[in-house]
Parts: structure tokens; C-alpha cells; sequence
């Protein structure tokens, strides 16, 4: 290891990643397991106390990116693209008409022991087609459909699992079974993060309640821990435990962080335990988080106009909040943001019905989400930002006929939209068929879109692998095409 | 980038030392050898298209199995000749440069390097011979080298003989509170006391050590301690997981495993009766509550989900389960083919699938009778309500979820006259957005406000009378067989709507065969087929895994995939050793750790060796020991050992110590978190309920596994978050409170009181610099802030309990 000593400090702790990153990735023969994280640890205390090694140093693309950071706007529920955005006049037509068993014989759904949900039920949204790509947007979105040309709109999106936590789990990870990291997990341990006083994959959460799954929908499986998504809540601190303790004033809190910053060099110096730097680190990033945090959330210097822009009135937790606060983290350098909203599931019951709440939903959303995209263009960052719009799936185009009407969880076909980060604006992809059941044209399947969206950060989701369990595993496991009409 | 030529070289030297760290120690190897040298090239590089899946398989040709290999593919020529590697199709392959030759494929984006390609042709050179991988062919007491220079153990033996062959020296032995602190937290998971610190320095008695290590086996902390990594396996929590992750009760189950390794029950017996006690003749209630071990699967409560989704996935999980806790075998990866490096057949999956079958648990949480075990005689104690009152709660807490403000239409009506006649907690909320309000706030004023809504109602209705009626009586998950069996079918790609052939139970042919003792194989004679003297798996993955938690890595590093894809033993002779003697020993557990922890290669210091950066960087050959960063639940016993909170009292339903506010909002319901007064408050980390949804952050920032599936290695991870837990997080300022009052009470001076609060967090006195250290600080501390206030004195020797608490030392074993 004698050729680490000759390097600059910075260009060792870069090479020590960039070796762990290789290790991890590529290293052959035999070495399964987590424990490569371990080992390479270990390798740096063989060093004795060099650089610490951060696995969260920016690292490079393994070619040019045309997104730097993400942030996705997860409609946890699954809403509903009939109402929304793909317009099917023929499906109003068949309005109460029986769904023709071409389409769904030896289709399985929720809800599919029930009686409900075999007869086509039209949309009762008005449509219209908007900007110069004449996309179609009902009058549930009229925010959204003013920047429908700095979109791209996915009408043929398709997944695997319509149960509401495994699909949740299968669009995260792209596996519906527990213990496989999220997407973001995976872009901060391709590519780091440029953030040094924030957390690199930040979820923000708005709605009745988190979504379902919990914080597996952010976890890192069997990557290293670092690399987890870091939940910022809407009230009280952002970070857990970010503020000192009742009574501790931030001199104290120096004072302490000094004293044992003192102590834990000392104990390094006669360990020669390289994880102590690591630790010592921590603690430093810890205290510059204390800090830059509370700064992050203080809305107060943003201007009236932009608050406005977003619809924010009042510093109630809501989407609109988190959507500003997406746009401020990704300027502070995050690479991966992920809001969560609630509850976008219509299957007609109470607070779930296509009418009323499907309505507030969107009036929750609407504004906001195209206040981002209006406001991460005029700043100059919608280029090098991924904007990703959708739920876990989309609706069916049978109603489902409870207290007031709804729609089933769809999985064969729904819509998505992108903007910036390198995907064309103003784009339309993909068809579905007539009712809007099946996507004829442009299928894309989530291991497709997970390998675009990779892509266009800069990584090949053939390359950014984990051996695991002997296994190397990666984001779209063996599957995945790149949506060439979905990179500009 | 001027350093990136230079980078390229050190990532090839890490890379074998790495992968061949064994031969990069000392000299190369003369001969080949086929399973260590040439078997993981093949796996590695080749098995993916050519191994034992016909499914995946290309060109017709598989290289798992020799005569297979010597015959070649579709293309008729032979891809190994032995002694002839010109005639073999094999290394034209591989070391061809027309990218539509070559092998691997470019499209695979794997390459062999140079060296790879060379050991490959060597062997077929040599004679291509071939041999079974070491983890199929069961343990051989292996013969002792020669006695050890340092130690007095067999494992010494086998280590130093391998450190010899290196001319590396062993560390010396560390010094005795090093030892002792490490051996007390590696046996019961707390720091040793101040008395006992005392007590063994005094004792200079030659097997002073010993002695030591005999009190800690024997005390009762040593079952809570190493309950703990079996619980991982077992994916042991409270709740029942998925999206609705309501509250279930199987903490019977979590003493069981205290008390089974406290009274040292063997490991073939406490296998058998986790897996199949029910099945046991004139199985006793113990018995049955140990085979809690498959019941702590997942349960989906989600509307509109087809139970037997569910009830597959949580068999599923049992085959899972079984392959890496018993077997080290990675079983899940032939669910919906033949497995793709080992061979396990996809049929075999399913004869495995079949013996846990048959239990009446389905996938909703309602089970057929027989599947739940009452104890009459005790009542709950718990504050945690149970299954039918959690979901009767959760109907009426998501009902009023879905009342949007719009819904709430009282607003206008609120004057000073209405609110005057309100509870005062009502007045404040009915001032809330409703959006803030918690569920049991929302549930007070809606049912003030609004009388008619029927559905509330009956809703409300539904749940006062079970929270009347709760049923107090507490329970625990078992598993019980069907009168009838079930048809157990593969299924197609994995696809439960898709059943293809029907299969019996049976275990995989690569392993001893299955002697059922009635006509129909069952879960007891699975159980008993893992302990017939002919298998090679069982007794080596538990000593591993055993072995891993005394060393940071295990003899097998992959200590869940001993297949073809898992690393090979850094010392195969220790390994059979250890695994045979654990077998012959009667499988007592407690012989094993004590075999262990009495090694000088356990004693070792583990000061870092600057001296072997080249010739073993990484420890593979134990020549010293290592520091490790303490699991998260003795990171929080730690902390309550030193400031003298810890409440010793073993087993009993969970506890709910301080959280941060608003935690279990993050989950899908929003269940309440009501903190535990008095004792339990400060019980040892192991009794507090886990949640899967929405686990204690203490737990999951220090990497507690989530439960959600058998975890039989724990991550250590080293970040910010943690630093902030330790330092801002209620309970462990409360742990940094009552450690300076402790500290103020013990001793009068400055010094007196350092050093015992060294004594207390890391088991030693503090050198003079460290002593220094902390006098400048009291120092700062006494002195009148900006705001021209000192610290009072409590305030200085918190803070002092905080440095304390937060140090490196205090969450490691050195």
C-alpha cells in the first residue's frame, strides 16, 4: 500500500473509494458478501491511519452524464392515468358496457375475489391537449398542463405486482421481495454524493400517512448502510435528533465535540484503527449537518414570488414544502431526493373515491409539481435534474362500483412523466389500446426505465453491480432496455 | 488525474490480494488444485450459461459436471481434453481475441485476467482432475499439527501452524482489561463492573481466565446476549410486518431462545425442537413454543390480497430460512429454476417446500385452529393491545384518515361558548389543522362533533366492545400440521398461479439421503436429517457463524452461501476441527464459545499490524484480533450499564423505551408509541418491541436487521446519523445524566471521578494525555460562557458523561 503514501491527502481518500467502489463491483473470485465493505475497511487500518475512506465521495460516471441529481415524486397508491392524462374517448362510449374477456381473461387483481370491478367506467374528467406537443391533460391538472412541454410523458409504463407494498418495492428496487436496495441507494453507491453537509438520497413525505412499506421503500438491502435513503420529516427536526439536547448550548456542544475528537485521536494514534478517523469524521459531518439543516428547511429566504410559484401559504407540513425543499437540496449538492405523497389509492370507499378526494389529491400535487419544474428551469438546473413523476402503478379501466366510484390497481398500462436531466421536452411515449388497458406501443417496463434512468446519470445498469451472496446483483437484475425515445 | 495510471495498479494488487490472499501470503502453489484454485474461475466465469440450470444453459454445454465438460457442447469437440489443452474448446475459448470466439462473452462485460486463463490451462495440463467442492463431502476429524508455541488449544494449532507457514508472529496476549472487557461483552453483551474488574486483576491465580470465563457462561445475561444473532436468523420481531404491520405476541418464543442457551441445550436438540417440537412424541409446551422459529414470518393485512399469495411467501421464506440458517445454502435461487451454480434442482426447492406445507397459519394472519398457543394461567402485563383490537383500531383510525378537512365541518360552529365547554387538550386540538392531528386526537373530536355518520360509528362501536373485552390472556405462534396434507406442486418460474408437477417431500440429493421414520416424510424427520452423521453443512455453518462473531469474519467469509459462489475456508482443517469436536462434544453451545474465548488466538491484542500491509492485510490469518464496533443493542446496554440504569430482569413481553417523536408515522399506520415508565424504561435492548415497519431508529441506525427475512450477518456501518443518536437522542442523554450524577456521587475530586467513569465506559483508567484532555475541559466548562454563566456542576459532569458515552472505545470491542 506504500503507493497510497505518495499521493495528495484528497486523491487517497478518492483512490480509497474509487478501490472500494472497483472491489465491490467487480471483484472476482469468491468474494461474496457484504463483507467486501469490511474488508476494504480493514485493508485501510493494514494502511494505519492514512485517509479515511468515504464511501460517499463524488465519484465519476462510467460515461458522461446528463443528470447529475434525481428528484422522483413517488404518488404512492397508484393514480389514476384514465383521469389524468391518457385520454379514451372510446372507453366513455362503453361507459357501463361489460370489459371484453379478451382483456382480462386470466388476469388476476386486487380485490379479485370481489363482485365489483367488470364494467368499463369512462372517465368523467374534461380533457384537453395542451402546449406545442398537444399532450392530453385533464382538468384535474391545469398547473401541469401549462408545462407539459418541458415534459416527457410515458403512457405505456408497465409493472409486475399489484398489491400495494410489493409494488411499491418492485418500482423502488426493482424486486417485490424485501432486501434489495432502492434506486437511490443504488446511484449514491455508483456515484457518491456532491453534498458534504447534507445526507446524499433524502425522502420527504407528505400525505395522511408514510406509504406503505415503510423504510424498505428507501433501504439499501444488502448494500452497505451508508448509502440509505435519510427520511427528513415534515415537523419537529427534519433529521432525527438534530437538535442538541434541552439545555445544551452550541458552545457546550463544541466543547464536547472537541474534547472527544481530542480523546478519539488518541485512541487511534495507539490502536492504529483507521475506523476511528471514519468515526471522527462522522461526528464532524454530524455537527456540520446540526447546522445546515435547520438552514435547509428555513424557507424564509426564499422570496414571496417563489413561495407563491409553489403555493406555499403557511409552514404546514405539505407537498408543496418538500417539493421547494427537493429543489434546495439538489442545489446544496444531494443526489438523490424522494418525496412520497398519500394517499393516491381510488377504489371508491370511503376517502378512496374517483370524485371528491381523488380531486384534493391533485389539487395537492398540481401546483407544486409544476412549480418545480417551472423553477429548477428558470434556475438553470432542470438540465442536469431529473424530475420523475408516478406511482407504483396506475388504475384500471373498470370501475369499481362501492359507496361512490373507483378504479382497481392496474399494472398492464399507466403513465409516468420525466423532466430534464436529459430527457427530451415536449415528448410524448408510448399508446395504449382504446380502453386503455394495455400498452401497444413503447411498452416500458420498470427494469426499462430503471436502466434509462440509470443511464442517464452516467451508469450502465449492466455495470453497477454487488456481489452478494455470491451473486452479482444489480438494480434491473438480469432484465432492462434502454427507452432510447426517452433520451434526448 | 496524474495519480490514475498509478491507481490502476493498486486496484490489481488489492484485487489479488483480495481474491488469493492465501497464496499472496506465501509462495505460489506447486499443482493446481481443481476446487480451490480452478472451480471458482469456472463458477465465476462460466456456470451462468454452462452450469447446472438447463434453463440458462447455451451451446448444449455444461462445466459443472466432468464427463459433461470432457464432452463438449453442440459443437462436437471435447471442451476439456485432459493433459491437452490444444485440444480442448475450452482454452481456444478463452483465449481467443475474435469477440465472436471469445468466452466469456463481451455482452457478459466479465473478462478473465491473464493469470485466470493461465491456472485454467495448467490444470488441464496437469490432467484436468476433478473433484467434488470441499462443503459437499462431510467433516473429517483432521489430525492435530504440532502443538502450538503460544497457545494450549487445538485452534491454536491449526492457527499458528498456518501463521508458521507464513513466518508471520502471533500479537502477544492483550493486556488483562482488555481481555476482560472483550470477553465479558462477547459472552453477555455488557461492559464487565468496576467490582469484577477489580476482582480479576486481583486474581493471579494461573486459570484466573478461565474462571472468568465459566461465571459469564454460566450467568443468565449470556442467553440474552446470544439469543440475539439467533434471532436474526429466526427474522425474530413484534409485528407482523408487510404493509398494515400490526402488533402480534411471540415473545415466548424470544425467552425460549434465552433460556435454551442458557441451560446449554445441545444444538441438535434445540434445532429439532424450533423446527419441529410440535412434532415431537408427548411434546411438551416448550417444545411447541420453540417452533415459534417458522412462525415469525411475515403476515400481509392488506385489503384485497389473495391469502394464498401470502401463505406461499411465507413458506417460502420457511425454505429460505432453513437453506441459510442450517445448511449455509443459498436455496431461494432455485424458487423458479434449477439453482444456477449449485446443484439444487428446482424440483428439489419444491420437496423441501413441501415439509413446510402443511401448517395451518395461512397468508392473512387468520389461521386455522391450532396454530396459536394460549397460557391460560398469565395475563398481559403489556401495554401493546392485541391483533383484533390493533385492527379494530386500525379500521376506525383509517376511516378517519379519509375525512379530509372538507369533512370536518365543525369549523364554523366553534365559538368561545363551544369552546369553553371543551376538555382543555380539546380546546387546543380542535385549533389544529387536522392534517397535524394525531389519530387518537382526530378520534376525540370527531366523536364529539360529528353524531350521525353511521359508518364511524359502527366502526367505533366494533372497537370499544373488543377493548372491553380484550382478551388479556397471553399467546405465542406455533406451527401445527394439517390433518390433511396438502398437494405440494412446483410451481412455473416461481408462479403460484402457475402449478406444475406434484412433488413429496425430500431433501436434495447432493446431501445424505432422508430416512423418514413413517411412510410420509415430515418436518421431525427434516429436522433430525440435519443432525445424521453423514452431512456436511449443518455442524460447519453453526461453528462459522459462531466463529464470525468472535472475529469479524467467519472461517468461511460467505457464511451464507457455502455453494460453489461462496469463499472458501481461509482454514479448512480448523473449520472440520471445530465442526467435528461440536458434533463429538455432544453439540453443547457452551463448550464451543468456551473453547473459543480460551484460545490464545482469542486473547490476542488487537492493536493493528503496520507490519503485515503486505503480507496479510487483512487478518485472514488471524494473527491478531480485531476491534469491532459493538451490534446496536449493546450500544444502548452499554449505556445503561455505565450510568447504572440497567434494569436486570430477564424475559417478558416488550418494552417501549423513549423515541424520538412522530417515528411511527413513517409506517403505514400510524400506530401510537407509549413509552415505558418505571423499570422498563432501561431494560436491555433485546425487550424492546420491534416494530418492521417502523423499527426503534436506535436499533436501525446501528444496522438491527429489519426482520423481514433470515439475517445471519450483520452490516457495520460507521455514519453521521449514528453520531447523532449518540449525542442528541433523548435516552442516551438520559444515560449521560445519570452517568455524571453517578460519577458526582462516586468519588470527590475531578481525578477520582474521571477515572471511575473511564473505569465504567471502557473498562480501563485514562492515560495521562486523556486525563489532561478532560481536566480542560472541566476547566472549560467552569469557566463563565459568552452569556457569563458557568456550567453548573450537574451540567459539567453530563457533559463529561456525554464524552464518555460517545467515545470510539466505549462502542467498540478492542
Amino acid at each position: 500500500m506504500s503507493q497510497l503514501d505518495s499521493l495528495p491527502a484528497d486523491a487517497a481518500a478518492h483512490l480509497h473509494a474509487l478501490t472500494r467502489r472497483h472491489f465491490l463491483s467487480r471483484c472476482a473470485i469468491g468474494l461474496g458478501n457484504v463483507a467486501l465493505a469490511a474488508l476494504l475497511d480493514q485493508s485501510a487500518r493494514a494502511a494505519g491511519p492514512a485517509q479515511p475512506a468515504d464511501p460517499t465521495t463524488p465519484r465519476d460516471p462510467h460515461f458522461p452524464a446528463r443528470a447529475k441529481s434525481v428528484i422522483y415524486l413517488f404518488m404512492a397508491g397508484g393514480p389514476s392515468q384514465l383521469d389524468l392524462f391518457d385520454y379514451k374517448p372510446r372507453l366513455n362510449e362503453l361507459n357501463g358496457q361489460p370489459v371484453p374477456d379478451s382483456l382480462v381473461a386470466g388476469k388476476r387483481f386486487a380485490f379479485m375475489t370481489t363482485s365489483h370491478g367488470s364494467q368499463l367506467l369512462g372517465s368523467r374528467r374534461a380533457f384537453a391537449r395542451h402546449g406545442q406537443s398537444g399532450a392530453w391533460v385533464s382538468d384535474l391538472m391545469p398547473h401541469t398542463a401549462r408545462v407539459v412541454d418541458d415534459l416527457t410523458i410515458v403512457k405505456s409504463c408497465a409493472a409486475d405486482l399489484f398489491n400495494h407494498a410489493p409494488a411499491k418495492l418492485f418500482m423502488n428496487t426493482g424486486s417485490g421481495q424485501f432486501g434489495r436496495p432502492s434506486m437511490g441507494s443504488w446511484v449514491t453507491y455508483g456515484l457518491g454524493t456532491e453534498s458534504r453537509n447534507l445526507p446524499g438520497f433524502v425522502v420527504l413525505q407528505s400525505g395522511p400517512r408514510g406509504p406503505r412499506g415503510g423504510s424498505v421503500n428507501w433501504g439499501t438491502g444488502f448494500l452497505p448502510t451508508t448509502f440509505q435513503g435519510v427520511p427528513f420529516r415534515g415537523q419537529g427536526d427534519p433529521i432525527l435528533n438534530l437538535t442538541n439536547p434541552a439545555g445544551v448550548s452550541a458552545t457546550r456542544q463544541r466543547q464536547t465535540l472537541d474534547a472527544l475528537r481530542d480523546l478519539n485521536l488518541q485512541q487511534a494514534v495507539a490502536t492504529g484503527d483507521a475506523e476511528i478517523h471514519t468515526r471522527i469524521a462522522a461526528y464532524e459531518m454530524a455537527s456540520r449537518m446540526q447546522s445546515s439543516a435547520p438552514e435547509l428547511v428555513d424557507l424564509r429566504g426564499e422570496s414571496a414570488a417563489t413561495r407563491a410559484l409553489y403555493g406555499i401559504h403557511d409552514d404546514a407540513p405539505s407537498f408543496a414544502r418538500n417539493c421547494l425543499l427537493a429543489r434546495r437540496l439538489v442545489e446544496r449538492g444531494s443526489r438523490f431526493v424522494q418525496l412520497y405523497h398519500t394517499n393516491w389509492d381510488s377504489h371508491g370507499g370511503p376517502g378512496e373515491n374517483l370524485q371528491s378526494d381523488f380531486e384534493a389529491r391533485c389539487r395537492e400535487v398540481d401546483q407544486a409539481q409544476a412549480a418545480l419544474v417551472t423553477d429548477l428551469k428558470q434556475r438553470g438546473l432542470l438540465k442536469d435534474t431529473l424530475v420523475i413523476w408516478g406511482g407504483e402503478f396506475g388504475s384500471t379501466p373498470m370501475g369499481e362500483n362501492r359507496d361512490t366510484t373507483g378504479r382497481n390497481h392496474h399494472i398492464d398500462a399507466f403513465t409516468m412523466w420525466f423532466a430534464g436531466g436529459g430527457t427530451p421536452a415536449g415528448r410524448i411515449i408510448g399508446e395504449t389500446d382504446e380502453l386503455g388497458f394495455n400498452a401497444v406501443q413503447n411498452r416500458a417496463h420498470v427494469h426499462d426505465l430503471h436502466a434509462t434512468i440509470l443511464h442517464l446519470l452516467g451508469l450502465d445498469h449492466r455495470r453497477l453491480t454487488f456481489r452478494f451472496q455470491g451473486r452479482d446483483f444489480r438494480l434491473t437484475d438480469v432484465h432492462g432496455n434502454l427507452i432510447e425515445s426517452l433520451i434526448a | 488525474m496524474a495519480w490514475y495510471p498509478r491507481w490502476i495498479g493498486v486496484v490489481v494488487t488489492l484485487t489479488i490480494a483480495g481474491t488469493r490472499l492465501l497464496e499472496a501470503a506465501d509462495t505460489p502453489p506447486s499443482a493446481v488444485d481443481f476446487a480451490r484454485d480452478v472451480q471458482p474461475i469456472l463458477s465465476d466465469f462460466c456456470y451462468h450459461c454452462h452450469g447446472p440450470d438447463p434453463g440458462s444453459r447455451k451451446g448444449g454445454l455444461r462445466l459443472d459436471q466432468r464427463d459433461a465438460a470432457l464432452a463438449g457442447g453442440k459443437s462436437g469437440l471435447p471442451a476439456i481434453t485432459p493433459g491437452v489443452p490444444d485440444q480442448s474448446e475450452l482454452i481456444a475459448r478463452i483465449f481467443s481475441t475474435d469477440p465472436e470466439e471469445v468466452m466469456p462473452s463481451p455482452e457478459s462485460h466479465r473478462t478473465l485476467s491473464e493469470q485466470q486463463k493461465q491456472v485454467v490451462k495448467r490444470w488441464i495440463e496437469e490432467g484436468a482432475l476433478w473433484k467434488d467442492h470441499w462443503a459437499f463431502i462431510a467433516p473429517v476429524r483432521p489430525p492435530l499439527p504440532a502443538p502450538p508455541a503460544s497457545g494450549n488449544s487445538p485452534i491454536d494449532a491449526f492457527i499458528e501452524a498456518r501463521l508458521a507457514q507464513s513466518a508471520i508472529q502471533p500479537s502477544p496476549e492483550a493486556d488483562r482489561r482488555t481481555l476482560l472487557r472483550r470477553v465479558t461483552l462477547d459472552l453477555t453483551g455488557l461492559p464487565p463492573t468496576p467490582e469484577a474488574i477489580d476482582a480479576f486483576l486481583a486474581d493471579r491465580r494461573p486459570d484466573a481466565y478461565e474462571r472468568v470465563v465459566d461465571a459469564l457462561l454460566a450467568s443468565p445475561q449470556h442467553g440474552e446476549r446470544w439469543a440475539r444473532p439467533w434471532l436474526d436468523v429466526a427474522r425474530y420481531a413484534d409485528s407482523n410486518g408487510y404493509s398494515v404491520d400490526a402488533p402480534r405476541q411471540i415473545w415466548k418464543y424470544r425467552d425460549w431462545v434465552v433460556s435454551a442457551l442458557n441451560r446449554d441445550l445441545p444444538y441438535d436438540q434445540f434445532v429439532i425442537e424450533q423446527l419441529a417440537g410440535d412434532l415431537l412424541p408427548n411434546a411438551t409446551r416448550d417444545q411447541r413454543v420453540a417452533t415459534g422459529f417458522n412462525r415469525n414470518t411475515q403476515i400481509n393485512q392488506e385489503g384485497g390480497i389473495d391469502p394464498e399469495q401470502f401463505r406461499v411467501e411465507s413458506v417460502n421464506d420457511r425454505v429460505g430460512t432453513f437453506g441459510s440458517a442450517f445448511l449455509g445454502l443459498t436455496l431461494a435461487c432455485a424458487q423458479c429454476h434449477d439453482h444456477k451454480f449449485d446443484p439444487i434442482s428446482q424440483r428439489e426447492y419444491y420437496q423441501l417446500y413441501a415439509f413446510f406445507n402443511q401448517t395451518v397459519d395461512d397468508g392473512h394472519g387468520s389461521s386455522k385452529p391450532g396454530g396459536v398457543l394460549e397460557f391460560p394461567d398469565e395475563t398481559r402485563s403489556d401495554t401493546s393491545a392485541s391483533p383484533e383490537v390493533e385492527t379494530a383500531r386500525f379500521e376506525l383510525y383509517s376511516y378517519l384518515e379519509s375525512r379530509d378537512p372538507a369533512h370536518v365541518s365543525w369549523r364554523p360552529e366553534i365559538t368561545p361558548a363551544v369552546l369553553a365547554q371543551l376538555k382543555p387538550e380539546m380546546q387546543h386540538n380542535v385549533m389544529q389543522p387536522w392534517a397535524q392531528l394525531t389519530a387518537g386526537q382526530r378520534r376525540q373530536l370527531y366523536g364529539y362533533f360529528v353524531r350521525d355518520d353511521a359508518e364511524y360509528n359502527r366502526r367505533l362501536e366494533k372497537l370499544t366492545a373488543l377493548e372491553r373485552s380484550q382478551n388479556r390472556v397471553v399467546t405465542t405462534l406455533i406451527m401445527s400440521e394439517l390433518s390433511e396434507p396438502r398437494t405440494t406442486h412446483l410451481f412455473i418460474k416461481g408462479d403460484f398461479t402457475r402449478p406444475g408437477e406434484v412433488v413429496s417431500p425430500g431433501t436434495p440429493a447432493i446431501l445424505p439421503p432422508l430416512r423418514a421414520a413413517g411412510p410420509r416424510a415430515t418436518r421431525l424427520d427434516l429436522a433430525r436429517w440435519l443432525f445424521d452423521p453423514a452431512q456436511p453443512l449443518p455442524a460447519r455453518v453453526f461453528v462459522n457463524r459462531v466463529w464470525q462473531v468472535y472475529f469479524g469474519r467467519g472461517l468461511v467469509e460467505t457464511e451464507n452461501d457455502f455453494g460453489l459462489q461462496g469463499s472458501r475456508p481461509s482454514h479448512p482443517e480448523l473449520l472440520d476441527w471445530l465442526a467435528t469436536d461440536f458434533a463429538e462434544s455432544g453439540w453443547s453451545m457452551k463448550a464451543l464459545h468456551r473453547k473459543i474465548v480460551t484460545s490464545a488466538t482469542y486473547r490476542r491484542s488487537s492493536t493493528a499490524r503496520p507490519d503485515l500491509s503486505e503480507k496479510d492485510p487483512l487478518n485472514l490469518l488471524l494473527s491478531h484480533q480485531i476491534r469491532l464496533r459493538l451490534d446496536a443493542e449493546w450500544i444502548r446496554d452499554v449505556g445503561l450499564a455505565a450510568s447504572g440504569l440497567l434494569v436486570q430482569r430477564l424475559g417478558g413481553p416488550p418494552v417501549f423505551p423513549p423515541q424520538p417523536d412522530n417515528v411511527m408515522g413513517l409506517g403505514q399506520v400510524n400506530r401510537a408509541w407509549l413509552t415505558s415508565e418505571g423499570d422498563d424504561r432501561h431494560r436491555r435492548a433485546l425487550y424492546t418491541h420491534h416494530w418492521r415497519a417502523t423499527p426503534h431508529p436506535a436499533a436501525a441506525v446501528f444496522d438491527a436487521p429489519d426482520s423481514f427475512s433470515a439475517c445471519t450477518r450483520r452490516v457495520r456501518s460507521n455514519t453521521p446519523l449514528q453520531a447523532l443518536t449518540l449525542l442528541n437522542d433523548r435516552q442516551f442523554f438520559e444515560f449521560a445524566q445519570a452517568l455524571g450524577a453517578r460519577l458526582q456521587h462516586a468519588a470527590a475530586t475531578d481525578d477520582e471521578r474521571l477515572q471511575t467513569g473511564f473505569r465504567l465506559c471502557v473498562s480501563r483508567a485514562p492515560t495521562a494525555p486523556e486525563l489532561e484532555r478532560l481536566r480542560r475541559l472541566l476547566a472549560e466548562l467552569r469557566l463563565p460562557a459568552e452569556s457569563g454563566q458557568a456550567a453548573s456542576e450537574s451540567e459539567v459532569w453530563t457533559t463529561v458523561g456525554r464524552v464518555l458515552l460517545n467515545l470510539d472505545e466505549t462502542l467498540n470491542r478492542s
